[in-house]
């Protein structure tokens, strides 16, 4: 009986998408939820081409839903803009148009109170004109979608830009740098650039994440930055520590270790953060892929666990019902969205997100599965969670949450 | 209530044991041209899955007949002397550790420049699937190759990290590897000479569609969620997609869109690839060296029905004859066009034709698969399998529209 049983009903739910009867074969299908294509190759649509469209960084801003994206080595990433009422890509900004020899938008935004973005870039290994400068960008999104780009220069020359985040009060930005690991700091009231070396892997620290683990830049530098509300500022460095920056007088604290997976502290570093609105700060291991909380007012690190088995926690934000929804896991294992509710349900593993993706041409829509999620962001009012993929080809899915 | 208009559709045209009057070379087809040929020695035998190729170097057609769980035998047909023989396991003759457990191949087995028939494992999905970081998980799809005179099996080594490979197909010139990964869609470049692995990215949606084929160049083709032609192309390294999506019944569910191609058949000598898309339609495909060929809308695998979703009936499988006719078997996984009955189909590309040849109940024929294995007496063959109360049985189709067929 095995045999024509699973036939059957494998068939069932792969191809006919019925309901499932094996547990297995569940995906998390809010009847809402929906995709939007933004990459095809070799098409009239408005879409972004093959390898380079990775959804790296992400915001919403009222209807607006703006990305920067990823590239291929000697390929360009693309700003975009996608309509969340609409649900379809509105405005491209080829990022090669604005100064060319850049490669990635990964930095995540800083949005300042009066909506404008900023955001950092990373250079191509191979290009004559940037010498691996990253630059700043300040991008500007009016209510049609319409992307204005401007260059605020370079925070390290050879650098790039590895992630940023901002003080909405005093208009500053802070940043990594890559491959180096420099910290920098941006005013955008005096436009000044300041660098330090304080937290950059040492020569030891590189004998060990280089020498004897074989992990690279991406895999070690600090991915994710979040200022408390005093204006403290949060990030990793190697090996294994939290820090934070003081904007008071410029120094630097060792906050604590990351939590850490047993023999495997040499991968700790901060993939993520969010803040909560109570002011707590919420961390993602990359190494091992820990939920952790900072209180900024004790600077205690509590370790929440991890909501899968697998390491990587590449995003966080929280929704309009108060829970923490993120995405954990990477290759070569799957992404998994999941969600943590501190007082009731603790985490709960979602799984792959499956949406329906309607465009023209597939008008009658096809389901879409998120294998590999980069990024996540809630809409202001925390009624959408978006999450963008990390494709060759990757598109958007959305899905609503709260009443 | 639709498999019914078809039941009432063919009910009329055909009979238990239908005679078809054949204009290539004897009057009619009758049982005689079939024969249904057992795998021996290999009781645990369930299924086959479009593991199915023809060695021209040493006139053989090789199977791999699975288990569904953990043991996958390979088996050849020698045609000269009629003989099947089961050459062992894979897993064994493949050097498997038990981690590195194996549900079945799912993948066709082609001939190489070699002389060697290369394939590709696949872990079986649900097991695989969900337990990939569990220290049960599936470890990930390996590519082989086996010869059919020294039966030596070799381990060209894994794909992707935990995916399955579905379907290979190969340059004969290189012989570099294309495939394709279950459940991430990935495409693949693999160069056994060099150990050169290349993943292109993802091509698909929620499902993967089985078949690849490749052309006279060498270079190969696969379709994107739209059901639009992705052709790799060898010469630049980089993948080309089609402006537009293969020809399809108006009203296809997308389901059915994204499935892509069951099977195809190759006509080289006039420069036509046929393949028939999950959504039942035939397509004439014209390729060329550079960029993406025409293709050609054949219509429908069956006549058309009122109150028939023409895009309903399933055909994992085709092959096309000396004749220049095409040969294939409708209906599987759940999905006939006669309640319970397979049918194997004549179409003409040239009258877009269809004639019913015969119907078999699932109790002797449940489903085929298995794409242009035909042998140089223009024998057709297709990995069949039919449905007991208890269990599935899989078996050899051997089928020569032209003449009558030993076992």
């Amino acid at each position: 009986m095995r045999f024509p049983f699973i036939k059957n009903f494998s068939f069932a739910a792969l191809v006919f998408t019925a309901a499932p009867a094996f547990s297995q074969y569940t995906y998390f299908k809010p009847k809402e939820g929906f995709g939007i294509e933004i990459s095809l190759s070799n098409t009239e649509l408005k879409r972004m081409p093959m390898y380079r469209n990775s959804i790296a960084s992400l915001t919403v801003t009222g209807d607006n839903i703006i990305g920067g994206t990823s590239a291929n080595e000697k390929m360009a990433p693309y700003i975009f803009v996608a309509s969340l009422s609409k649900r379809e890509l509105v405005q491209l900004k080829d990022v090669n148009d604005v100064f060319p020899g850049q490669r990635s938008v990964q930095s995540g935004f800083f949005k300042t109170k009066d909506n404008t973005l900023y955001a950092g870039t990373i250079a191509n290994k191979i290009n004559d004109t940037t010498n691996g400068n990253g630059h700043l960008l300040q991008i500007n999104v009016d209510a049609a979608g319409t992307i204005k780009v401007a260059d605020l220069g370079i925070p390290v020359n050879g650098e790039g830009v590895f992630t940023i985040t901002g003080n909405i009060n005093t208009n500053t930005i802070y940043g990594i740098t890559y491959p180096s690991g420099l910290f920098f700091t941006y005013s955008i009231k005096s436009k000044i650039f300041k660098s330090y070396r304080n937290v950059m892997p040492d020569a030891g620290d590189l004998n060990s994440v280089k020498g004897e683990f074989h992990q690279q830049p991406e895999t070690y530098l600090c991915n994710a930055l979040i200022v408390d509300d005093k204006g403290l500022v949060y990030g990793s460095k190697a090996i294994n520590k939290l820090f934070y920056f003081d904007p008071a007088n410029d120094s630097f604290h060792i906050l604590a270790d990351l939590p850490e997976e047993w023999g495997r502290r040499s991968l700790g570093r901060v993939e993520s953060w969010v803040k909560s609105a109570d002011g707590t700060l919420y961390g993602g291991n990359g190494g091992d892929g820990q939920l952790f909380q900072v209180d900024p007012a004790t600077k205690q690190v509590k370790n929440l666990g991890k909501p899968i088995m697998m390491n990587r926690l590449r995003g966080m934000c929280f929704g309009a019902d108060g829970k923490l929804y993120g995405l954990a896991g990477a290759v070569p294992g799957y992404a998994h969205l999941f969600s943590y509710d501190a007082k009731q349900e603790g985490f709960t593993d979602m799984g792959n997100p499956q949406f329906i993706l309607k465009a023209p041409g597939i008008e009658d829509g096809i389901e879409w599965r998120g294998f590999q999620l980069r990024s996540i962001a809630a809409s202001e009012d925390g009624k959408y969670i978006v999450m963008g993929e990390d494709e060759a080809l990757s598109q958007l899915l959305i899905f609503p949450v709260g009443k | 209530m639709k498999i019914k208009d078809f039941k009432f559709l063919f009910a009329g045209m055909v009979c238990c044991c239908l005679q078809v009057v054949n204009t290539f070379g004897q009057a009619s087809i009758t049982k005689a041209n079939i024969a249904f040929i057992d795998y021996p020695d290999f009781p645990e035998g369930e299924s086959t899955w479009d593991d199915i190729g023809y060695s021209t170097k040493f006139n053989k057609v090789v199977a791999g007949v699975t288990n569904h769980k953990d043991k996958v035998a390979l088996f050849d047909y020698d045609v000269a002397t009629g003989k099947m023989t089961n050459n062992g396991l894979m897993q064994t003759l493949g050097n498997l550790r038990e981690f590195q457990w194996q549900a079945k191949i799912h993948s066709k087995i082609k001939e190489g420049p070699d002389g060697y028939m290369y394939f590709a494992t696949d872990g079986g999905e649900s097991r695989e699937e969900y337990l990939m970081d569990h220290p049960a998980g599936y470890a990930g799809g390996f590519f082989m190759k086996w010869h059919p005179q020294t039966k030596k099996l070799v381990n060209l080594g894994m794909g992707l990290q935990y995916e399955s490979i579905k379907d290979i197909d190969i340059d004969p010139e290189s012989g570099k590897l294309y495939d394709i990964s279950y459940p991430q869609v990935h495409f693949t470049v693999y160069d056994p000479a060099k150990n050169t692995f290349k993943d292109m990215g993802r091509l698909g949606s929620a499902h993967v569609p089985r078949v690849m084929f490749t052309d006279w160049w060498g270079d190969c083709y696969y379709v994107d969620w739209r059901q639009r032609l992705v052709k790799y192309q060898k010469s630049n390294d980089s993948l080309v997609f089609a402006r537009n999506s293969v020809p399809a019944f108006e009203g296809t569910p997308g389901g059915k869109i994204i499935t892509g191609i069951t099977a195809y058949a190759k006509d080289q000598k006039n420069g036509v690839i046929y393949f028939v898309t999950y959504g039942a339609k035939i397509v004439a495909f014209y390729p060329r060296k550079d960029g993406i060929g025409k293709m050609v809308d054949l219509g429908g695998v069956a006549d058309s029905a009122k109150n028939i979703d023409a895009w309903g009936p399933y055909v994992p499988n085709l092959n096309i004859g000396n004749n220049g006719k095409l040969y294939y078997i409708v209906g599987g996984h759940g999905n006939f066009i006669i309640e319970n009955k397979t049918v194997l189909m004549e179409f003409d590309p040239a009258t877009k034709k269809h004639t019913l040849i015969y119907q078999y109940p699932v109790e002797e024929l449940s489903e085929a698969t298995g794409s242009d294995t035909k042998d140089k007496d223009g024998n057709l063959y297709f990995a069949g399998r039919k449905d007991l109360s208890s269990r599935s049985i899989p078996f050899l189709i051997k089928f020569n529209p032209g003449k009558n067929v030993k076992k």
